[in-house]
Parts: C-alpha cells; structure tokens; sequence
C-alpha cells in the first residue's frame, strides 16, 4: 500500500538522506558496488537519465582527481599504489548522487515541507524570486551579447555581471518590501 | 570549488553541521528578525540573488569557464552573517532541488564558502576601503575566494590524514588542484566585487538603490 502525502514525500528525502550519510561512511569497493546495485534496483525507473547526470557532474571531477593522485604516487614512490582506496572514492559520490538524484526526482519537496508552513514560505519565496531574477539575468546577458560585434570577453561579462548584480540587488530588495507588504495585508 | 558528497567521512560532517546549526539559527535572528513577515522575504530575496549570480559564468582563458561566487560581495554589502544564512541555503536548495552538491557535506561546504571565506573578504574589506576603496573590494573577493578553497582544501586534507583508505588524495595534490585555479577564479571573483560595488555606489548616490 502506497504512503499518503506528505508522508511519502517526507519518508523519501529522510531515506534517501540517511542512506547518504550511511555510504558516505562506506570504504569497501564492495560494499559500494553492492550498494549501486541495490539502488539502481530500488529506484529503476529513469536510470539511463540519472545515470547520464551523474556520469557528467560526478565523474569527471573523482576521476580527474584518481588519475592524478595515482600518477603523483608513481612518480613520488616509484611504484603503482593500492588502487582499492581509489576505486571506492569514485563509487561513492557516484552511488550517492544516484540516490539522491532519484530521491529529489520521486519526493514532492512541496508536500514534504506541507506540515512546515515557514520553511515552505520561504521556499516559495527563494524560488520564486529566483525565478524572475534569472530571466532578468538572462535578458541582460543577451543584451550585452548584441550590443557587442564580438563575442564578450570575461572582462565584459564580470563588468557586466556587475551591472546585473546592482540591478538586481536593488529590485530583489524591492521585491521583498513588497512581498512583506503583502503579507501583512493578508494577515499573516 | 565545493566538496562533493562522498568526499568526507560522518566523522568530519557530522560535527560541521553540529557546528553550523546554531549559527544559522543565530545568524538568522540576528540579522532577519524574530518575526517570519520580517525574515523571509528578505532571506528570500538575498538567496534567490546569490543563486542567480552563481549561475552567470565567465570565460576563462583555454576555452574553460567559471561561475561567480557572489557572496563576499553579501558580506560587504549587508554583514558576514547574512552572506553565510544566503549561501546555507543556496546550498540546500542546490542539493535538495535541484540534486546538485551534497547533503551530508552541507555543514562543511556552508562554514568554508558561506562564512570563513565571506568573513575574510569582509575584515579585509573593512581595513581597507577607507583609503583603497577599489583595491579593498578586489581584494575582498579575491581574499574571499581563497580562504574558502584553503578551508575546503583543509577539510579534505583532515579527512585524508584521519583516514586515507576514505580520501587517498594528498594534501600536496589536493593543494594543487584546488589552490591555482582558486588564484585565477579569485580575480574574477575580485573584479566582479570592484564593478558591482562601483555601480552600486553610483546607484545610491543618485538614490537608485
């Protein structure tokens, strides 16, 4: 029988937080791969996606890291080291990314937060405003990028950011007054 | 530059969030107020800022690019505290949202980025602005940016000399990985800070902002 919400929701992000910590405290290569194993079968559906995110985000950066860690201990000791320890750095951010990925993409972050009405306020706040920030971000950018016959170096775009950063300082400021205002009229 | 989940054992995480705990609560009260009317619409707006400006990337000289930080420029602005309260929980939403960074390193990559970092670009900033405004700002973010590799560099360099069967990286290698290009992202950091705090100055004398 299928948990109701928000209960669902909230059983799945304390899950799936729990069993992260529990792998971050994982060092056997073992361990790890049958942990992967296991989440991959609790959480099948959308696995080509997830797996695709972690390989881009994850990966790149443990791997990265393993090979050149490896290559200084040769050079260093004159001899490969264990390669056990290595196996398993990148298993485990790539076995809790796929559990946390497949967590946030089941769990309902709003219903979860439903019992909470201060932290789901401010939730809708932040992601709100977030929101219109961005798009006023990326109208600026766009138009830094057509008032200029070349493509904007990184000394344009920090100028630029700048400019961006004080407009939307000055109107998030804004926002806030006025969602306060609003607040207040509705009686909160 | 954070650290990413699975990098740092219980051991290490668990006392960060310890830590962190009651100086979000502290921090929050301090400087939002008691009441929820009066903080959350300003630690909304503050953090949906420092989210956006963390999504406006730089290119780097070799074809790369970077993300700004945003955060010491809070710090300047406002107080430490309230760059470290925006950052916690641009943090959250990043790994709760969106599941991007990491759950279990959140005390950690909270007290590296949102406050040891944003507090030294601050005092800095602080020592200097009266007769080096520009200079003071530049090197409030580049100093910002620095402090917050060098810490999470040294948590994972504690990590590593608690127990190398969970990070086998050196701290030589870790130092290097993570401190240069630190160096060059701390100058776009820093004239990122002169240029917004410029315009900000120019806004407020006119009475814009």
């Amino acid at each position: 029988m299928a948990w109701p919400e928000p209960r669902r929701s909230q059983a799945l992000l304390a899950g799936g937080a729990a069993a992260a910590f529990a792998l971050s405290a994982l060092t056997d290569p073992r361990l790890l791969a049958a942990a992967g194993a296991l989440a991959v079968a609790a959480f099948p559906g959308g696995f080509a996606r997830t797996a695709r995110r972690v390989a881009v985000a994850v990966l790149p950066v443990t791997l990265g890291l393993a090979l050149v860690s490896i290559a200084f201990a040769r050079a260093a000791e004159g001899r490969w080291p264990d390669l056990t320890p290595w196996v398993a750095l990148v298993l485990r951010p790539a076995v809790i990314a796929y559990v946390t990925l497949s967590v946030v993409r089941r769990a309902d972050l709003f219903r979860a937060l439903a019992p909470f009405p201060t932290a789901t306020r401010l939730l809708v706040l932040t992601l709100g405003q977030a929101h219109a920030l961005r798009l006023l971000a990326a109208e600026s950018l766009l138009g830094l990028r057509s008032r200029m016959p070349r493509r904007p170096g990184a000394l344009d775009v920090l100028r630029g950011a700048g400019g961006i950063t004080a407009a939307l300082l000055t109107l998030s400021l804004r926002n806030a007054r006025d969602v306060a205002d609003a607040m207040r009229s509705r009686g909160f | 530059m954070h650290v990413p989940d699975g990098f740092l054992s219980p051991q290490l995480t668990l006392p960060a969030l310890a830590a962190a705990a009651p100086l979000w609560v502290y921090a929050a009260r301090r400087h939002f107020g008691r009441a929820a009317l009066d903080a959350l619409p300003a630690i909304g707006a503050l953090t949906a800022l420092a989210l956006v400006v963390q999504t406006l990337m730089i290119p780097l000289p070799g074809g790369t690019s970077t993300h700004l930080g945003g955060v010491v420029l809070l710090a300047l602005l406002f107080h430490p505290l309230v760059a470290f309260v925006c950052e916690s929980l641009v943090l959250v939403i990043q790994a709760v949202a969106l599941g991007v960074g990491g759950v279990t390193v959140l005390g950690v990559n909270a007290l590296a980025m949102g406050l040891l970092g944003p507090l030294a670009g601050w005092a800095v900033h602080r020592l200097l602005r009266g007769p080096l405004p520009r200079v003071a700002a530049f090197l409030a973010g580049w100093l910002g940016t620095q402090v917050s590799t060098a810490a999470v560099v040294g948590a994972l360099g504690l990590q590593h000399a608690l127990s190398p069967a969970h990070l086998p990286a050196p701290l030589p290698v870790l130092a290097v990985a993570m401190l240069g290009p630190s160096a060059l992202t701390g100058v776009a950091e820093g004239l990122y800070t002169v240029f917004a705090m410029a315009l900000l100055r120019k806004a407020a004398q006119r009475g814009l902002a």
